[in-house]
C-alpha cells in the first residue's frame, strides 16, 4: 500500500482538486484507493457528496474507539473509497498529542488497512502541526501543489527542510504547478525556472481552468464528468508522472 | 468492513420487473436511475486444473459496449477486484495480465498455468443506482435477464450496497420486498466443479483388482485426453506435465497390475506406454530447464545474468527443434493407435470377466504389491554407501516413485490414515532423491550445451556463466547427497515400519 499526500502549508493552491483527481485515475485503472479527508474544512468530502460526519469524531478514530474500517464510504465511483472529513478533525492535534507515538498513530491507522488498498491518498490541511508530522509520518510521496509566484520556492524548501528535519520516515517530496496561468509572465517564468533548477519538480503542469473550478458544483472529479477536457488530461498527464509502480 | 451483502430480488408472482416499477418503490425516500439495457459478455476463467475454483476464487472477463474487465471474487472478502483490461487473448499467462492488485492476487493461485475461458454466458443487463436526498448513490442496481432465451423483460433485479451505506440499502431492499419483489436464495452454482473434478474411486478391499486398476487407468486416459490440446497448441507447460504424469503412472500401475493381467497384456502395453513417455521426455526436460533459468541467473556471482542470453536462445531453439518431434509424435497414427488401443484394453477390462482372474482381490494386491515395493527401496536404499554412483541413487528415486504409486493407487482399500503418513514419510526422501537428480540432469544438459555452443564459437562470457551453473550445481547436487542417510533413515524408522504393516497385513 502507497500513501500519497497532497499538502501545501499555503491554502487555496489546489490541494484538494488534486487529491480527489488523482485518486480517481487510480481507481479507474484498477487500484482499490483510499481518500482520506483529513481537512476539517471537508472540501475532498463534500466534492463526494458524503456527508462530513464520523462517529464519535476524530477522537473515536485517532484512540481507536471505533474501528477506522467502520468509518469509511465507498464514492459513486468503483474502487474508490472515501474516508470522510469531520469538523472535530480541527482539534485532531490535540487528540494526536494524547497518545502513545503521537507523530506516527496516523501511519499506525493507515496500516490497519493495507491489505485492503493499494493506494492512499491523503488530504491535508494547510498547515504545520502534529497532523502533518503524522502525514509525513505515514507517507510515501508528498506531493506539493505550487501556485506560480515568487514564493513558491520559499515554500518548497520550507517544506523540503520540514521533512529533512522531522527525523524518522523521509517521504519523498514532489511539487508540481498547479493554477498555472500561461497568460501571466511572472507564472511562465516561475515555471520555467523552477522546473529547470529544481528536481523535485513534476514536468506536469495543472492549469487554472474553469473545468476544474467546477468541481464543487458538480461534485465529481474532473475526468468523470468532463473526461477529454484538456484539464482531465493535464491531471492524467500528472498522474502518469507521478503513479507508483 | 461495513459492506452489506447483495440481495437478488424477484417478482412474487413471478412476474417481469420494469425499472419504473422499482423507481415507484423507492421514489419518495431515494432518487433512482437506469441506463440503457446492454447485453454482458460474462466469460468465466480458471486454469485447466481449476486452480481458482478449488481454493474459493472466481474469475470473471465481463465485457459490454462501453468497456471490458476482470472481476476477481475471493472468499471471504469484502468486495471484488476488479481492473479494466484492453487486448488479453485467452488463454493467457498472469504475467500477461496489467500489472495491479488484481493480478498480484491471482500470480501466487495460478503460477504458471494459463488462464483460460471456460464457460461463458451472455445477459441482458440494465444497471441502475440509487441515490440518497445528496444524489448520493447508496447502492447500485441491476436488472438481469435470466438467460440468452430469456424474454425481454427482465427476471431479477440485484441490490449492490455500497460500503458504508448498508442501512440506506437495506431499508431501499425493504421497500422493495413490501412492494411485491421476494428475496431469492443464492444457488451456489458447481456444476462446474462437478464436472471437473477428479472422481473419488470407491472400491470394496473384496472387489476384484482389475477393477481398481481399470477405474485408475481410465482416470489417467482422461487426462492424458483432456492435456492433448494444450500440449498441442503449446499453451503453457503443465499440459505437457500433466499428461507426462498420467503416462507414468499408467505405466508404473501397468506393472503392479502384472499379477492380475495376461501377459500378452502386459507385453504389448508396457513397451508401449515406455515410447509414449519417451516422446514426451525431451521437451519436458527443456522446460524444466527454460523454467529454471531465472532462478539460475540469480545464482552468478561473477557472470553477469546477460551472460545466461546465448544460453537462453539455444534453450528455445533446442525447444523448438524438440516440440516439432514432439508434436509429429502426437499426430502419429501410432500415438492414435497407442491411445484407442489402450481404450479397447481399458473396455474389455471393465466388461463381466470370461474367465476368471488371478484371483486377487483389490485389497491382496495392494497388500502383495506395497510390500514388495517397500521391500525394495529399504533393500536399495540399505546398499547405498559413500562411493555409489549417481545411477544407484537414480536407480533408488525409481523405486521411491513406484511405491509411491503404489500407496496412492490402492489408498481407496487401504487404511486411510496410514497410507497418508506412509506418503508423507515418502516424500521426504524422494525429495532429496528429485534435488539430487534433478541437478545431475540439468548439470549434463549444461555440459551437452556448452560443447554444442562451443563448437558455434559462442561468447567465453556466455560459456563461464554456465560454468558457474555447473558448479552451483554441482553443489547442490552434494548438498542433496548429504542428506540422503538421513532421510533414508527417517523414512525406515520403525514407525513407518509399523505403518508399512498396517498397509501390508503383515504381522
Amino acid at each position: 500500500m502507497k500513501v500519497l499526500a497532497t499538502y501545501n502549508i499555503k491554502g487555496g493552491v489546489g490541494k484538494t482538486t488534486t487529491a480527489v483527481n488523482l485518486a480517481y485515475l487510480a481507481a479507474r485503472e484498477g487500484r482499490r484507493t483510499l481518500l482520506w479527508d483529513l481537512d476539517p474544512q471537508a472540501a475532498a468530502t463534500f466534492m463526494f457528496r458524503v456527508r462530513p460526519r464520523v462517529k464519535g469524531g476524530g477522537r473515536a478514530l485517532v484512540t481507536r474507539r471505533r474501528p477506522i474500517a467502520e468509518a469509511l464510504k465507498e464514492t459513486d465511483f468503483e474502487g474508490l473509497d472515501l474516508l470522510p472529513a469531520d469538523f472535530s478533525y480541527r482539534n485532531m492535534d490535540l487528540e494526536l498529542d494524547d497518545t502513545r507515538h503521537r507523530t506516527r498513530r496516523l501511519g499506525q491507522l493507515l496500516r490497519s488497512l493495507s491489505a485492503d488498498y493499494d493506494i492512499v491518498f491523503l488530504d491535508c490541511p494547510p498547515s504545520i502541526s502534529l497532523v502533518s508530522e503524522n502525514v509525513m509520518q505515514a507517507s510515501d510521496l508528498l506531493l506539493v501543489p505550487l501556485v506560480p509566484a515568487t514564493l513558491s520556492l520559499r515554500t518548497l524548501d520550507q517544506l523540503t527542510r520540514f521533512v529533512a528535519d522531522a527525523g524518522g520516515n523521509r517521504p519523498q517530496v514532489k511539487a508540481f504547478f498547479s493554477m498555472a496561468d500561461r497568460r501571466k509572465r511572472l507564472h511562465r517564468d516561475v515555471i520555467a525556472t523552477l522546473s529547470r533548477e529544481h528536481p523535485g519538480v513534476a514536468r506536469s503542469v495543472v492549469p487554472a481552468l474553469s473545468i476544474i473550478e467546477q468541481m464543487a458544483e458538480r461534485r465529481a472529479p474532473v475526468p468523470a464528468y468532463a473526461p477529454t477536457s484538456r484539464a482531465a488530461t493535464c491531471y492524467e498527464e500528472l498522474w502518469a508522472e507521478l503513479r507508483p509502480a | 468492513m461495513d459492506r452489506a451483502p447483495v440481495t437478488d430480488l424477484e417478482d412474487a408472482e413471478g412476474g417481469s420487473i420494469t425499472p419504473e416499477a422499482v423507481a415507484a418503490a423507492l421514489g419518495d425516500e431515494f432518487s433512482v436511475g437506469f441506463g440503457r439495457p446492454s447485453v454482458v459478455r460474462d466469460a468465466y476463467l480458471d486454469t485447466f486444473d481449476r486452480r481458482l475454483g478449488a481454493v474459493g476464487f472466481s474469475l470473471h472477463q465481463v465485457s459490454d459496449s462501453v468497456d471490458q474487465r476482470l472481476v476477481l471474487i475471493s472468499p471471504g472478502a469484502d468486495a471484488p477486484l476488479t481492473m479494466p483490461i484492453t487486448t488479453v487473448r485467452w488463454p493467457a499467462l498472469v504475467t500477461d495480465l496489467p500489472v495491479g492488485a488484481l493480478r498480484e492476487a491471482l500470480a501466487p493461485l495460478v503460477s504458471i498455468r494459463a488462464l483460460m475461458v471456460l464457460d461463458e454466458q451472455t445477459r441482458r443487463i440494465r444497471r441502475g443506482e440509487v441515490c440518497d436526498e445528496d444524489q448520493k448513490m447508496v447502492a447500485r442496481l441491476e436488472l438481469v435477464d435470466e438467460g440468452p432465451d430469456a424474454v425481454a423483460a427482465p427476471a431479477r433485479l440485484s441490490v449492490h450496497p455500497l460500503r458504508g451505506y448498508g442501512g440506506e440499502a437495506r431499508h431501499a431492499v425493504r421497500r422493495l420486498v413490501a412492494a411485491g419483489l421476494r428475496r431469492v436464495r443464492p444457488v451456489r452454482d458447481d456444476s462446474m466443479r462437478r464436472a471437473t473434478a477428479v472422481p473419488q474411486v470407491t472400491i470394496d478391499r473384496s472387489a476384484p483388482a482389475t477393477a481398481l486398476l481399470v477405474t485408475e487407468w481410465c482416470a489417467y486416459l482422461a487426462a492424458m485426453r483432456a492435456n492433448l490440446p494444450g500440449v498441442l497448441d503449446d499453451v503453457e507447460t503443465e499440459f505437457l506435465h500433466d499428461f507426462r504424469v498420467a503416462v507414468r503412472r499408467t505405466r508404473s500401475t501397468v506393472k503392479l497390475g502384472r499379477p492380475v493381467l495376461h501377459q500378452d497384456v502386459t507385453d504389448r502395453w508396457e513397451p508401449a506406454l515406455k515410447w509414449l513417455s519417451a516422446l514426451t521426455t525431451p521437451v519436458r526436460d527443456l522446460d524444466v530447464h527454460q523454467l529454471d533459468l531465472p532462478v539460475m541467473a540469480g545464482w552468478l556471482v561473477a557472470a553477469d545474468p546477460d551472460d545466461l542470453q546465448t544460453f537462453a536462445v539455444q534453450l528455445r531453439r533446442r525447444r523448438s527443434a524438440a516440440r516439432r518431434s514432439l508434436v509429429r509424435g502426437l499426430r502419429s497414427a501410432r500415438f492414435r493407435n497407442v491411445l484407442s488401443g489402450w481404450e479397447n484394453v481399458l473396455a474389455d477390462l471393465s466388461r463381466p470377466s470370461r474367465e476368471p482372474d488371478a484371483g486377487l482381490t483389490a485389497g491382496e494386491l495392494a497388500e502383495r504389491s506395497i510390500r514388495r515395493r517397500y521391500r525394495r527401496v529399504l533393500r536399495d536404499g540399505a546398499a547405498i554407501t559413500p562411493d555409489s554412483p549417481a545411477e544407484a541413487l537414480h536407480s533408488l528415486r525409481h523405486r521411491c516413485k513406484e511405491l509411491r504409486y503404489a500407496l496412492e493407487l490402492f489408498a481407496p482399500v487401504g487404511d486411510d490414515a496410514a497410507g497418508k503418513r506412509a506418503v508423507a514419510d515418502l516424500k521426504d526422501l524422494q525429495d532429496v532423491l528429485g534435488r539430487f537428480q534433478d541437478a545431475d540432469v540439468q548439470k549434463q544438459m549444461i555440459y551437452g550445451f556448452t560443447d554444442e555452443m562451443r563448437a558455434a564459437h559462442a561468447p567465453t562470457k556466455a560459456l563461464m556463466a554456465m560454468g558457474e551453473l555447473v558448479a552451483r550445481l554441482e553443489a547442490d547436487q552434494r548438498q542433496a547427497r548429504a542428506g540422503f542417510d538421513r532421510a533414508f533413515a527417517r523414512f525406515g524408522r520403525p514407525a513407518g515400519r509399523q505403518r508399512m504393516r498396517l498397509l501390508t497385513g503383515a504381522r
